[in-house]
């Protein structure tokens, strides 16, 4: 039997739960996938579950942005995560810059981005 | 009552990076004067460590509020005993390794990238200080991006193919490492609202029962992140093509510095924002504890059938990192004293060796040990000094390494687990059984057949390894200083 308590709170947190799913996909997509491009856009993926999450603890459902206006019974959204995610964005956007130059070098000395086919020229050359 | 040097912590992070980002200007219009700004720069941090290091342990510790905002808004740094051991650790050793680097960094890289590298260099640096000064979870990831963004450029910097590969290797790692530590924090930061380590500490003993699932959960993820980028054992794959591939400078301060740090991150996550009762319901430690004595073993079995010097290194600091982490897990006084200990035994002994190996590559060209026979009457002081260093590393008594591993021996027996005992035994043996063969054939082995061809070693290289083998055999002799100083460092964490 479905245990609708399980279901509900999946179906209320649904926010965690597609970015739990997300992170397994890059985690996955960055761990078994030979070529290496691949392997970034896994990366990618996986930092950016990690992001959302953090945003989405901020996350008021009819809430808006902290800025005190007229009257004082305004909903507001926690801006600490979102500040945090924009510095966490900027170190994603240079770790992945980096790498695909490390690929784009790792191209020029052998003509492929598949991890296995690296190994097998390796090997065939000692 | 004014303290003026409450600011040095903020200072020394703040310059270096501006000392990291001035080099490629320097090295470009003013090439003369890139190595002296580094030195300068690493200098000035070593002598800012030492002076902090005096006015913590006279004043005590105090904490810092960037920007004079106060936390939980704002980031704050705690500079306490443990931040001042290691910015004194990490200083200078980094200090040595640059001074010793100018030269084979020249024979090693090309000459356009040479200001390239003291930027990395100062980066990493710079990172590591923040690592440790800093008191929130969030700045400390930044922190750890960006010291395994510069030590992989740090590796790749030489465009060989074993150095590309090895970098890209080890930045896919260590950023599967990034984003565990920064999922655990979320984690964390959604059933405290806190990201200040001190506030942890305070709110989660009351949220814990609530939530046990996310404290599962960012518990698994901190020790998958920093297990990875420390090179903890079976997350260790990255460390031995690494730190073989770099240029020595870089291997000996990554081996010797790096891995240490994101140890001592660990250290400051699990025992000072963790309250202590969760460990006694989830066992996370004792897998720790598990993990790195397979580390200690295995690390030192696989440094046995190595054929590159420098591979046997890399694969004898997997062995060592499973020491910290063995200190760490134990969670007594004298274990977690002893495996801060070994942080600044083992960033000596093997910054040295490393160093000791460059020298041989840098007048030689060997790097395979079976070629070594004979080299004691050729370079009789590097082998001096790398025999001095594998002794500590076996842990004679006299050196170092017995010291540290004497603490760990008396910190597990505190415990009543026997146990650990044997295996720092048996681990000291199996050292003995890789790093003694080198030292017996390079002062008693016959001569290859073909007579080898030594180039002039520079004085400044030499000086380097000659003094920080004193400082073994100093530690080694006189430790009590050092000793009462951790006895006080773990009080304030434990």
């Amino acid at each position: 039997m479905i245990d609708i308590e399980v279901l509900s709170k999946l179906f209320n947190n649904y926010y965690y739960f597609a970015a739990i799913i997300l992170f397994i996909i890059g985690f996955h997509t960055m761990l078994t996938h030979a070529n290496l491009i691949k392997k970034i856009i896994g990366m990618n993926i996986m930092e950016t579950a990690a992001f959302l999450i953090f945003v989405s603890i901020g996350y008021i459902e009819g809430g808006r942005a902290p800025i005190l206006d007229e009257g004082f019974d305004q909903i507001y959204m926690n801006p600490l995560p979102q500040a945090l995610i924009l510095t966490g964005i900027v170190v994603a956007v240079s770790v992945t810059a980096y790498a695909l130059s490390l690929i784009i070098k790792l191209y020029q000395h052998y003509g492929t981005v598949d991890a296995d086919e690296i190994a097998r020229i390796r090997s065939y050359k000692p | 009552m004014n303290l003026n040097y409450e600011h040095l912590p903020v200072i020394i992070v703040a310059l270096l990076l501006l000392a990291a980002f001035l080099e490629p200007i320097v090295y470009r219009h003013k090439k003369s004067w890139a190595a002296p700004l580094v030195i300068a720069s690493m200098a000035f941090f070593a002598l800012s460590s030492l002076y902090l290091m005096a006015a913590v342990n006279y004043h005590g510790p105090f904490n810092y509020y960037l920007g004079g905002w106060a936390p939980p808004f704002g980031i704050e740094l705690e500079i306490d005993y443990l931040a001042v051991f290691l910015l004194l650790t990490f200083s200078v050793i980094g200090l040595i390794a640059i001074v010793y680097g100018l030269q084979d960094l020249k024979h090693g890289l090309k000459d356009e990238v040479l200001g390239w590298y003291f930027t990395l260099y100062l980066l990493l640096m710079a990172s590591m200080a923040g690592i440790s000064v800093t008191n929130d979870l969030f700045n400390m990831y930044v922190f750890v991006e960006i010291s395994a963004i510069s030590a992989c450029a740090i590796i790749s910097i030489k465009e060989s193919r074993e150095c590309i590969e090895a970098s890209l290797k080890y930045l896919i790692l260590s950023t599967l490492g990034s984003g565990c530590i920064l999922l655990a924090t979320a984690m964390l930061y959604m059933i405290t609202g806190h990201l200040n380590i001190g506030y942890l500490n305070d709110v989660l003993p009351r949220v814990m029962s609530h939530y046990p699932n996310n404290i599962l959960i960012s518990l698994g993820f901190f020790v998958v992140g920093y297990g990875v980028k420390a090179a903890l054992f079976p997350l260790h794959v990255w460390l031995p093509d690494a730190h073989t591939a770099a240029p020595s400078p870089s291997s000996a301060v990554l081996s010797g510095l790096v891995i240490k740090v994101y140890a001592a991150a660990f250290l400051k996550v699990f025992l000072k924002a963790y309250p202590r009762e969760i460990f006694l319901e989830i066992p996370v430690m004792e897998i720790v504890l598990f993990l790195s004595v397979l580390a200690i073993l295995y690390g030192s079995i696989v440094a046995m059938v190595q054929e590159d010097i420098k591979k046997m290194l890399a694969y004898s600091s997997i062995a060592q990192i499973g020491y910290v982490f063995l200190g760490f897990s134990l969670m007594g006084q004298r274990a977690v004293a002893g495996g801060l200990l070994h942080i600044f035994n083992h960033a000596m002994m093997k910054s040295m060796l490393f160093l000791a190996a460059g020298i041989i590559i840098y007048s030689t060209g060997i790097r395979r040990i079976r070629d070594m026979k004979g080299l004691g009457v050729k370079l009789p002081l590097t082998m001096g000094a790398f025999t001095i260093g594998a002794l500590s590393m076996v842990g004679i008594p006299g050196t170092n390494g017995f010291i540290s591993k004497w603490q760990l021996a008396l910190g597990a027996l505190d415990l009543g687990r026997p146990i650990i005992v044997v295996v720092i035994l048996l681990s000291s043996l199996l050292n003995c059984l890789y790093y003694m063969p080198i030292v017996i054939n390079a002062f008693f082995g016959v001569k290859g057949e073909p007579e080898l061809e030594i180039g002039k070693v520079p004085g400044v290289m030499l000086y380097s390894i000659l003094f920080l083998g004193f400082g073994i055999i100093f530690f080694g002799i006189y430790p009590a200083p050092l000793l009462a100083f951790l006895q006080k460092t773990v009080t304030a964490i434990l």
